[in-house]
């Protein structure tokens, strides 16, 4: 362990400086260093007998520590040797806490930034539509197939998850009225209830959710990590629009899968409202049917493919658009990703009350 | 000498395909040793058995005179201290800062005062030329400053054993000059024994004390630089001299 003393205005520091004891001679340095009376301190080197890199940041310490002056006396070879080769340039960090930025400063930043991002949505909206139609009466620009194979990926790899949820939704929907409309003898209604929730609301929502959360990440992921491994600078060299040769199949794919998958989670649902019908409420399957044909018009089936395709857009938008702009490395993927789930299912309920409303004054009065 | 490495009959497999065929090896305290072989001749996997990154299929491994290939996790954390590792692709941690990165294995395993860490991870930042870059992520430096500071994280210990596997691959002449340099300073100073696998023969010619050849999973050859560029085997041969001139 490292000893010090104090003789007249030289310090004698004796004894190992390595990492292991160093804190020890930190805090006996803490303890002794007020008795030091000169300035400029004199430390002498001469009774160290080994030091490392740790000793040598030690030796920096103690100017910062007592900031007064310091010179070193009687400096052994090996001691000036790791002074040497451990020694600070006198590289000083830029002070940021200097360049505080005031209140109205970071406002106009902030709102520049928030039309900025605004500009490159835009920007990217316009391309993914672009290329979406004009794409299509062009040859070549992406991979034979890539449509197909983003319809599995996107569409058809979901569908037993949002056939499940689907189920799910409309077992618990018929159960939970259901004990409300049998105190009315109003069992019939059940089918009203789901058939409209199902196909108005909870098919094309729970799906989009489904969807953001599976295929809009996979999305966001695949593309975020083309940027950082600079895929996507690849296919420029290439002469590859990437928007086109990536992006836009999983637009088409999405907006053919996801009113299909909706339909069919409307089916499902529905068929989990029977099931409460059937064995909890004693309806017939056949009027069960009925009272739904009945119910039921063009206008609401259609009401929820409206909006599936609304909801595909915006997965498949904030997927890529996520994806563009992740920064940093493996890290940046994984935040580029949660960032696209949060967004999408936000938006994709903000679009859902948006088109509610649109849809609830343009109904007839029944 | 001394012998800080001691590998006898090592015989290693990878998706059950044998890639160090029953190699023996020795490397000494305070040398230079650089490992060499074609690409896919098993240097990495030599490397990585010696870091236990890997297990032997058969073989003894002695690392510091301790053969560590029964050796329990937590003994052999002690000696894992003692060496620093700078890898191919610098292996830092993106989510966190330069500074943070060096600052890892100087928290982990010492009681330093934080003000001390701080400095020392400055002293290696500035060591390996990044001083500017402490409070930088991984992701904003070039792949040279990314190389530079994953070495300036393998030395913040002072190890006494180094290894390094590619470290001037991707670096431009002067700076890799210039980390040539500075890992004989390391050696000189620290008495540090390094490990190096690479193939850059300017390189090689510069650090080099002792050289390990390796083909097809088998050393043909082991011994000093100079006797290694005038052997007569024909692969040593075609390595340091591929156009065939004298």
């Amino acid at each position: 362990m490292p000893s010090f003393k104090i003789n007249e205005n030289i310090l004698f520091i004796s004894g190992d400086l390595k990492t292991d004891s160093i804190k020890s001679a930190y805090t006996e340095f803490l303890r002794i260093h007020q008795r030091i009376p000169a300035e400029p301190i004199i430390l002498d080197l001469s009774e160290i007998t080994s030091i490392d890199s740790a000793g040598v940041a030690f030796l920096d310490e103690i100017k910062l520590i007592t900031g007064k002056a310091i010179h070193f006396i009687n400096i052994p070879d090996q001691i000036q040797q790791a002074l040497d080769v451990f020694s600070t340039a006198g590289y000083t960090e830029k002070d940021d806490s200097l360049e505080k930025t005031g209140f109205f400063e970071t406002l106009g930043e902030k709102t520049f930034d928030l039309f900025g991002k605004l500009h490159e949505i835009l920007l990217l909206i316009t391309d993914i539509f672009y290329w979406s139609f004009a794409g299509l009466f062009q040859k070549g620009g992406q991979r034979k197939g890539s449509f197909t194979q983003q319809s599995l990926l996107i569409g058809v790899s979901a569908f037993w998850i949002v056939a499940l949820i689907s189920f799910l939704i409309g077992f618990i929907l018929a159960l939970q009225s259901a004990a409300q409309l049998r105190q009315f003898g109003a069992n019939i209604f059940v089918a009203d209830l789901i058939g409209i929730a199902m196909f108005k609301e909870m098919g094309p929502i729970m799906t989009a959710i489904v969807v953001a959360g599976r295929s809009g990440s996979a999305i966001s992921s695949e593309i975020a990590t083309m940027v950082v491994t600079e895929e996507m600078d690849a296919l420029k060299t290439m002469a590859l629009n990437p928007v086109r040769f990536v992006m836009t199949p999983k637009f088409h794919a999405i907006t053919v899968t996801m009113p299909l998958l909706t339909i069919m989670a409307d089916l499902i649902g529905i068929f989990g409202g029977l099931v409460i019908g059937v064995t909890y409420l004693q309806l017939s399957a056949a009027a069960f049917i009925n009272e739904l044909l009945s119910v039921v018009i063009l206008k609401d089936m259609l009401t929820g493919l409206v909006k599936s395709v609304v909801f595909a857009w915006i997965i498949v938008i904030v997927g890529c658009y996520c994806g563009l702009k992740v920064k940093g490395g493996a890290e940046g993927v994984g935040k580029a990703t949660t960032a696209s789930v949060v967004a999408s299912i936000f938006l994709v309920i903000v679009a859902d009350s948006i088109l509610g409303l649109i849809f609830y004054f343009d109904a007839p009065l029944y | 000498m001394d012998r800080i490495i001691e590998i006898s009959n090592l015989t290693a497999q990878y998706d059950g395909e044998t890639i160090l065929e029953d190699i023996s090896i020795d490397i000494y305290r305070n040398d230079i040793t650089v490992i060499l072989g074609k690409s896919g001749c098993g240097k990495t996997t030599l490397l990585k058995n010696i870091l236990r990154l890997y297990q032997p299929s058969q073989g003894k491994i002695k690392v510091f005179g301790q053969d560590i290939t029964g050796m329990e996790e937590s003994d052999f954390d002690q000696i894992l201290v003692k060496i620093g590792v700078l890898f191919q692709n610098g292996a830092l941690l993106n989510s966190i800062k330069v500074w943070e990165n060096v600052a890892i294995p100087l928290e982990q395993h010492t009681d330093l005062p934080d003000s001390i860490i701080k400095r020392l991870v400055q002293k290696k930042l500035e060591m390996v030329e990044l001083p500017f870059a402490s409070n930088l992520y991984p992701a904003q430096l070039s792949g040279g400053m990314r190389k530079r500071a994953a070495l300036a994280r393998a030395i913040a210990m002072d190890p006494l054993l180094l290894f390094g596997d590619e470290p001037s691959a991707g670096l431009d002449p002067v700076t890799s000059l210039a980390l040539d340099n500075l890992l004989l300073k390391l050696r000189e100073f620290l008495n540090m024994t390094l490990v190096i696998v690479t193939h850059e023969l300017s390189s090689i010619r510069r650090i080099a004390d002792r050289i390990i050849f390796l083909d097809k999973g088998k050393v043909i050859f082991q011994g000093k630089l100079k006797e290694g560029e005038n052997s007569d085997k024909p692969e040593v041969q075609q390595f340091f001299n591929p156009t065939g001139r004298r």
